[in-house]
């Protein structure tokens, strides 16, 4: 059932549609969310794998009376295989990232509805839309065609920023977008360099020209276009130098809205990431770049953690260094390193979502966010307590739970690779984090409750623990049988190298 | 005289510079804005400008041209298609940022960036 | 030969934008800008592209920065 592909980012754009036209009925919009948060799960798991060509254009190597009617110059060169309209690729890879995603989406939906008693439509609305924007920028075998969905995801990130209620959300949303606003254009201007050089851009289209020597992918103007595409993806992904402003993004949203930016990060992080490695793996030291700049992003985002004092910021800081994980991945370009980038991936959605919506539930108990005015909630509520410690051990990677399986595999083929030092670092930033995770989980949770501390809502809402719980046997299931998704990870990473 | 195609491709590039000038060092907010938006139309005009082609025609298949006449004289159409898009996704992020701006200007009473995006939140 | 003259116009169109004291005048030659990319679409073989930018560089931009000056204030500080 292809015709199920496109489905995965219209049903989220007409809902976001709908619920924006029913903005003042609040039990519609409940529902009307709920419903179709439910129903994207199943889309991906019931579509078969495959290519939908939009408006039906197939290369012409698959239209056979098109192709004899046209002058030999076209049906016997390589414009004949040239991808003509947008293709929507759905594979492995595609089918569990989506999957997840989605039930990641849904799981914030389902936190937002439960702890408001009025659900606001517009934070539904772009939530959806950037659920939306995602999937096609994952889907998309067009790499213009992820410029336009990465344009809008950045609106709707923006959007998510300022449905909070953070003091400093305004001028945090206007840095972004002045930041992207430069970042964008610049995308922009690498694609045109690509386009120009090549004719399509269709990203399949590009390796078929650039692996049959059709154009030089040694010329300045091919490297030209690696530089601009990649400071596009430094910026979207949240490397150096962009990496303060990451986390101070995460840090400004309601926590669920916090969660969901994270995996819209990862997800864009993948989708740009495996373009760029299809694209430029001809290009020489393009995994010693990618490993600079994700060691560069994990050091300095784990150093800035340590010094904070604000819980939200410091989980921001520790989300934004988790992502560097995924660069070293890439870098390293091995199958087995691939295929644990792809992972590691998901398991950051994961567990930066349960460790967002955890500290969340203080935030919404205390109103407050510094660790220094915190302290001795375990007697409060201990099952929140042991679920958020939970969560730090699937960051922090112990097993059995999902992080430590990842991370595993990276070291695996960091040693393998002959890198060594990588590995080393990696576990070193690994016990560094887990030491900064247990210093904001001492100050919230075990230190004596000072005299001061206001307890203002003490009844957590029950969809909120209901949420955690569900993530946390995700995480504890993906660390007892991997194979669930490595094998389909491992699968598309053997068709792309 | 250097030819149509190389001078678009240059005013493009001065587009693109002389935007990033502005988004970097002018201390006014809505100025900063408006040279993200000149950044963004050099982008657009620099793929128009690849599109061109010397004594060409417009891409519109007329009757009475023969597709091998056509292929050969004609400007690329695909960018065009694409600026088309990326035209409209310039303007609406700039609207998104001049909202966003105003109820700045309404917190502060500023329109200066370093009084707005200052470093009282690091 | 008039193509070189409208680049040089927008060009200098766009600079003089930045280096005005009053927005609102910064908002109009933005205007004037917008329109003259407009134009060059046109002479790039463009046309249908030329009527989108022509709508939104030469009047939904400028009037959406003159909609945000108004709302704001007119003069901006010394840069």
């Amino acid at each position: 059932m292809n015709d199920l592909i496109p489905l995965m980012v219209i049903v989220p754009i007409i809902a976001a549609i709908l619920l924006n036209l029913f903005i003042k009925y609040n039990t519609t919009i409940k529902i009307l969310s709920f419903l179709v948060a439910i129903v994207l799960p199943i889309i991906p798991i019931l579509s078969n794998y495959g290519l939908h060509y939009f408006g039906g254009h197939a290369p012409l190597m698959d239209n056979g009376t098109l192709l004899n009617s046209l002058p030999s110059y076209i049906s016997d060169g390589p414009l004949s295989t040239f991808h003509i309209g947008i293709t929507y690729s759905f594979e492995s890879l595609q089918k569990i990232l989506i999957f997840f995603l989605f039930v990641v989406g849904f799981l914030c939906i389902f936190t937002t509805i439960g702890e408001r008693k009025r659900t606001p439509g517009s934070y539904m609305f772009l939530m959806l839309m950037g659920l939306a924007a995602v999937t096609a920028m994952l889907l998309s075998d067009d790499i213009f065609h992820m410029y336009i969905f990465f344009e809008i995801a950045v609106v709707a990130q923006v959007g998510i920023i300022l449905a909070s209620t953070d003091n400093q959300r305004y001028e945090i949303a206007m840095k972004y977008m002045i930041l992207g606003s430069i970042g964008g254009p610049i995308l922009l201007t690498g694609i045109g360099f690509l386009l120009g050089l090549v004719g399509s851009v269709n990203i399949t289209d590009i390796v078929y020209v650039v692996r049959n020597g059709l154009v030089n992918a040694n010329s300045p103007v091919f490297l030209f276009s690696f530089g601009l595409i990649f400071f596009g993806w430094l910026y979207s992904v949240g490397l150096p130098p962009f990496h303060t402003i990451k986390s101070a993004v995460y840090s400004k949203a309601v926590p669920s809205g916090s969660a969901l930016l994270q995996a819209l990060s990862v997800v864009i992080f993948i989708s740009l990431g495996i373009a760029i490695f299809r694209i430029y793996s001809s290009v020489p030291f393009i995994g010693v770049f990618i490993i600079f700049f994700s060691l560069c992003g994990m050091i300095l985002s784990l150093t800035m953690a340590i010094m904070e004092n604000d819980f939200k910021r410091m989980i921001g800081f520790l989300a934004v260094g988790e992502l560097g994980y995924i660069g070293l991945g890439f870098g390293l370009g091995t199958k087995l390193s691939l295929t644990a980038a792809l992972f590691q991936g998901l398991n950051e959605m994961i567990i930066t979502a349960t460790l967002f919506i955890g500290f969340g539930v203080v935030l919404y108990m205390t109103k407050t966010s510094d660790i220094t005015k915190l302290g001795g909630l375990i007697e409060k509520n201990p099952k929140i307590a042991i679920i958020v410690l939970l969560g730090g051990f699937a960051m922090a990677g112990v097993p059995p739970l999902n992080g430590f399986q990842s991370k595993l595999m990276l070291v695996q083929s960091a040693l393998s690779d002959n890198f060594p030092e990588l590995a080393v670092i990696m576990i070193l930033i690994s016990i560094v984090t887990f030491m900064t995770f247990i210093k904001a989980f001492h100050s919230v949770y075990l230190k004596p409750k000072p005299k001061n501390l206001v307890i203002e809502n003490s009844d957590v809402p029950r969809s909120s623990v209901l949420v955690m719980v569900v993530l946390i046997a995700i995480c504890i299931v993906l660390g007892v049988v991997p194979t669930l998704v490595t094998d389909g990870f491992s699968g598309f990473v053997g068709g792309l190298i | 005289m250097i030819d149509t195609q190389l001078a678009a491709l240059l005013s493009s590039g001065s587009f693109i510079i002389i935007g990033l000038y502005a988004a970097v060092f002018i201390d006014n907010i809505i100025k900063k804005i408006i040279g993200l938006s000149f950044i963004e139309e050099g982008a657009n005009m620099f793929l128009i400008a690849l599109a061109y082609r010397t004594d060409g025609v417009v891409p519109i298949f007329l009757p009475g041209m023969t597709p091998e006449w056509f292929a050969s004289n004609s400007a690329y159409p695909l960018p065009h298609a694409l600026v088309l898009t990326s035209i409209v996704i310039g303007a609406s992020t700039l609207a998104v940022m001049l909202a966003i701006a105003m109820v700045l200007y309404r917190k502060h009473g500023s329109l200066s960036a370093s009084v707005i995006l200052g470093d009282k939140h690091e | 030969m008039i193509e070189y003259v409208v680049m040089i116009v927008g060009v200098l169109g766009s600079i003089l934008a930045l280096v005005q004291r009053d927005l609102l005048k910064a908002a109009i030659l933005t205007g004037i800008t917008g329109g003259c990319i407009a134009f060059l679409f046109q002479i790039l073989l463009a046309p249908d592209v030329a009527l989108t930018q022509a709508i939104v560089g030469a009047a939904i931009v400028p009037v959406f920065l003159a909609i945000t000056i108004h709302k704001t204030k007119r003069v901006g500080e010394d840069d």
